[in-house]
């Protein structure tokens, strides 16, 4: 039950925040170009991250070996988590900008503005490749995160992956403007945070680490990486406090 | 072709971003591994957790130093 709900809880969250991404791409391009093109775009884009789960998924989950399973995808993961990590340290203690939703909307529109034939192609070329580099980080997060916490952990990534995507898009269609208030950078700090730990639990355990008191140690491991983050935002303010 | 090296230097990026940094910490795993293997003390794998966090630290106070002294 504990896993299941860290397994949905970790697909939720980074898909929630790269869904707010893709979201801001499809609609600069659908409000100045009409949606037809970019809603194609998107939705070849899902399937073909759809197909790169399917795939993936059943192949982690039929073909590698519980442990080393656990050892490969739990040191990727821990790879994933400490970048995740990395940049919202960087981007909390003030030394890199923070994801700006309107900067990101201005963005596309430019690109759009420098491209006036085949006005179509392009809006669909640009929400393919929008949503589809997006998704690639859902894609690993879910297959990852599902194919490592046991039977049932695919459909539960799956489902928190799908919820997310679902909610964010009901709340673009009612806003119709790009989600800057969504706390995107705070979120990826809690997702790069729960990634780290279950990345280092399950690469440790494919190692053949017992846990004390099992799963509940992320927990812990979650306490480690969170101070450690916060020990750097401080260490790094008290250098630049200008720029903190 | 653009699409396909996009999403390639995507896929690396998922994992790397400082290939110095990706490692010292797939580093720490390994050393972690080998000490797991000859250690059976229970909760001695919190230590690879303390060492990637230490990694994390001063990886992050380094380029912030760097961006500081190029500003």
């Amino acid at each position: 039950m504990y896993s299941q709900l860290l397994t949905f809880g970790a697909a939720f969250l980074g898909s929630a925040v790269e869904s707010v991404e893709a979201l801001t791409i499809v609609l600069a391009v659908g409000l100045t170009r009409g949606w037809r093109s970019p809603l194609y775009g998107a939705a070849v884009a899902l399937v073909l991250l759809a197909v790169l789960v399917l795939i993936f998924g059943q192949l982690i989950v039929t073909r590698v070996p519980e442990l080393t399973l656990k050892l490969i995808i739990g040191t990727l993961i821990v790879l994933f988590g400490l970048r995740w990590l990395h940049k919202a340290i960087l981007r909390s203690a003030g030394i890199i900008a923070m994801h700006d939703e309107n900067k990101s909307y201005e963005d596309t529109l430019k690109e759009l503005s420098g491209s006036p034939l085949r006005q179509d192609w392009v809006a669909f070329t640009i929400a393919l490749k929008g949503v589809f580099l997006e998704g690639m980080e859902v894609v690993f997060i879910v297959v990852a995160v599902g194919g490592t916490s046991g039977s049932g952990g695919l459909p539960t990534a799956v489902a928190g992956g799908l919820l997310a995507m679902l909610v964010i898009a009901v709340v673009g269609v009612v806003v119709r403007r790009p989600l800057a208030q969504v706390p995107e950078n705070t979120l990826k700090y809690a997702v790069g945070v729960i990634l780290a730990s279950i990345g280092t639990f399950w690469a440790a355990e494919g190692m053949g680490a017992v846990w004390p008191l099992d799963l509940v140690s992320v927990l812990g491991l979650a306490a480690i990486y969170f101070g450690a983050s916060r020990v750097a935002v401080m260490m790094i303010g008290r250098r630049s406090p200008v720029m903190a | 072709m653009k699409f396909l090296r996009a999403a390639v230097a995507e896929v690396i990026g998922l994992f790397v971003g400082d290939w110095a940094q990706t490692a010292v910490s797939i580093g720490i795993l390994g050393i972690g591994w080998f000490v797991l293997s000859r250690v059976h003390v229970n909760g001695i794998a919190f230590v690879i957790g303390i060492a990637l966090a230490v990694q994390i630290v001063y990886a992050t106070t380094f380029e912030a130093r760097q961006r500081s002294g190029r500003s």
